[in-house]
């Protein structure tokens, strides 16, 4: 078996076609994806005991809430500490343990409903599936690079597509088959999670199994490196152990940080936000969210659901189309729009609600979306521009930590600044302008810091020695 | 391609064998995104 995983196998023949590479991927992230549309089962797991209404005994949405937590800690997490490990070990075998933790995870969690024990759905899906997703993750970033060297955002926007995508297919699946397995006595959730792990297990190691490494050398037929190089694309490469050490490492990271946690912040309140701001005016009637009758909230639940809905369509559109852009238009200008317009978007979006225009609120907010997406799907070839390709995958990894403190911090500060305004009597409609200011702030800072990066300083490159020494040992980990 | 700055054509058949590979990949993807259209056309209603 370890042959069958090892870097050797999975080296190209002659032929191969390298647009088999990203179906492989899209295999993977759009399974771990699945990560975002968790929500859908905390209703029917708050009344796993009760079945029609929550009973003595059942779970909380806020306990069970914290999955996500665990989710964005052990993506994180797991992506730093073993992205070293799969630089060594190739994207085979990293892409079958993901298989592994994600699928099983699913089956403890399944487990944990059965005997009602909530650490179970936290060690099974939150801790071991959190590892699966980290390795799922950047297990094809590195190979993706090397295989499409002449279009290294898209080809890194195309994975990382489908993690945005992943929660699409996800969600309303497991509504179905929750549906298909309810009884009278069931909620169906714990025999979902085993048909939803089966299911990811298998994509994901078909997924696995599709690697293909280029061999030493390759470059796509008639394909040349552009002479004139820019600045900011080096031929050198630099060692993990030594890419923290750069101040372009950490520069990038608060690049990451910032723009994830105003992003994902919007994504938490998007539903509520659209309902509170604009309230009867939704569905053309007079009067705030508080007014309305019980009929007329549930209509500004449903266009709620909507808004959040186009959000995540513009949020893997952005994935694609913004990474792809960026190979034409240079990373740090990619990243200068993204701060730049998501700046003016931030600033403009209380007078979009001041106004009364709904189309010129949403619009912002599709805007803004899109370049959260396009955030996470350009960063890989930015570490691969200025830290070259030979450990871009575990460089990655150790940037995603600033996924994770922003996966804590976004929603953290949005909901607190929303309920200081609250406590301190601003009207709810009003309650989230304060909040897009500090977001737009954020956005400054990433700015501020996108701006200072200047290509990495050549005392951190790897020697050609090192470097082969490097490729050696890969090679003696294939042998 | 074994050799150093290989670069190579991919072999004629590879394209059929690559349309089969995206289509378990495309199809969940397109229907998903339906789903989501549909979820999200009740704010242009």
């Amino acid at each position: 078996m370890a042959g069958l995983l090892s870097r050797e196998r999975i080296v190209a023949k002659p032929g191969f076609n390298r647009w088999l590479v990203p179906p492989a991927a899209l295999a993977i992230h759009l399974s771990i994806g699945m990560a975002y549309g968790f929500s859908v089962f905390w209703l029917p797991l708050s009344r796993a005991i009760g079945i029609t209404e929550p009973a003595a005994g059942d779970w909380k949405i806020s306990t069970l809430g914290w999955m996500y937590t665990l989710f964005f800690v052990f993506l994180g997490s797991s992506a730093a500490v073993f992205g070293a490990w799969l630089e060594r070990a190739g994207p085979r075998k990293a892409g079958v343990v993901a298989a592994f933790c994600w699928g099983g995870g699913f089956m403890i969690s399944a487990l944990g409903v059965y005997l009602h024990q909530i650490w179970l759905l936290w060690i099974g899906s939150g801790v071991i599936g959190g590892c699966g997703l980290g390795l799922g993750y950047i297990s094809p970033v590195s190979t993706l690079i090397k295989w499409f060297p002449d279009r290294r955002g898209m080809a890194t926007g195309m994975a990382i597509m489908g993690f945005g995508a992943g929660a699409m297919i996800g969600a309303p699946l497991a509504d179905i088959l929750m549906k298909h397995f309810a009884t009278p006595t069931d909620v169906g959730v714990a025999k979902t999670f085993i048909a939803m792990g089966t299911i990811y297990f298998v994509a994901m190691m078909c997924g696995a199994f599709g690697y293909r490494l280029p061999p030493p050398g390759w470059k796509p037929a008639g394909w040349t490196p552009p002479a004139q190089k820019s600045a900011m694309i080096t031929t050198h490469n630099v060692h993990v152990s030594q890419a923290w050490k750069t101040p372009q490492f950490w520069l990038l990271w608060m690049v990451l940080c910032m723009n994830v946690s105003a992003g994902i912040g919007v994504i938490g309140i998007a539903s509520p936000m659209i309902q509170e701001i604009f309230g009867g005016r939704l569905i053309g009637v007079a009067g705030t969210l508080q007014e309305l009758t019980s009929q007329q909230k549930a209509q500004l639940a449903t266009i709620g659901a909507g808004f959040a809905a186009l959000l995540s369509l513009f949020n893997i559109l952005g994935r694609i189309s913004w990474a792809s852009a960026s190979d034409y238009i240079g990373r740090k200008r990619t990243y200068f729009i993204f701060f730049g317009l998501g700046t003016a978007l931030y600033s403009l979006a209380p007078f979009a609600g001041g106004t009364g225009s709904v189309t010129l609120f949403v619009l912002i907010f599709c805007i803004i979306l899109s370049m959260y997406g396009g955030g996470f799907a350009t960063i890989p070839a930015y570490l691969a521009d200025l830290f070259g390709t030979q450990y871009v995958g575990a460089i990655h990894g150790r940037l995603l930590t600033a996924w994770s403190t922003a996966g804590v911090l976004g929603p953290v500060l949005v909901n607190y600044i929303r309920e200081y305004q609250i406590d301190r009597g601003v009207p709810n409609a009003q309650a989230y302008n304060v909040t897009m200011y500090v977001l737009a702030g954020l956005l400054v800072i990433g700015l501020i810091c996108n701006l200072m990066v200047k290509p990495v300083d050549q005392r951190y490159y790897m020697t050609a020695d090192e470097l082969a020494a490097a490729r050696t040992l890969q090679a003696g980990q294939r042998a | 391609m074994a050799n150093n700055d290989a670069s190579e054509e991919p072999a004629g058949g590879s394209w059929v064998i690559v349309v089969l590979a995206w289509l378990p990949v495309t199809l969940p993807l397109l229907w998903g995104i339906w789903q989501t259209v549909k979820k999200a056309a009740v704010l242009f209603r």
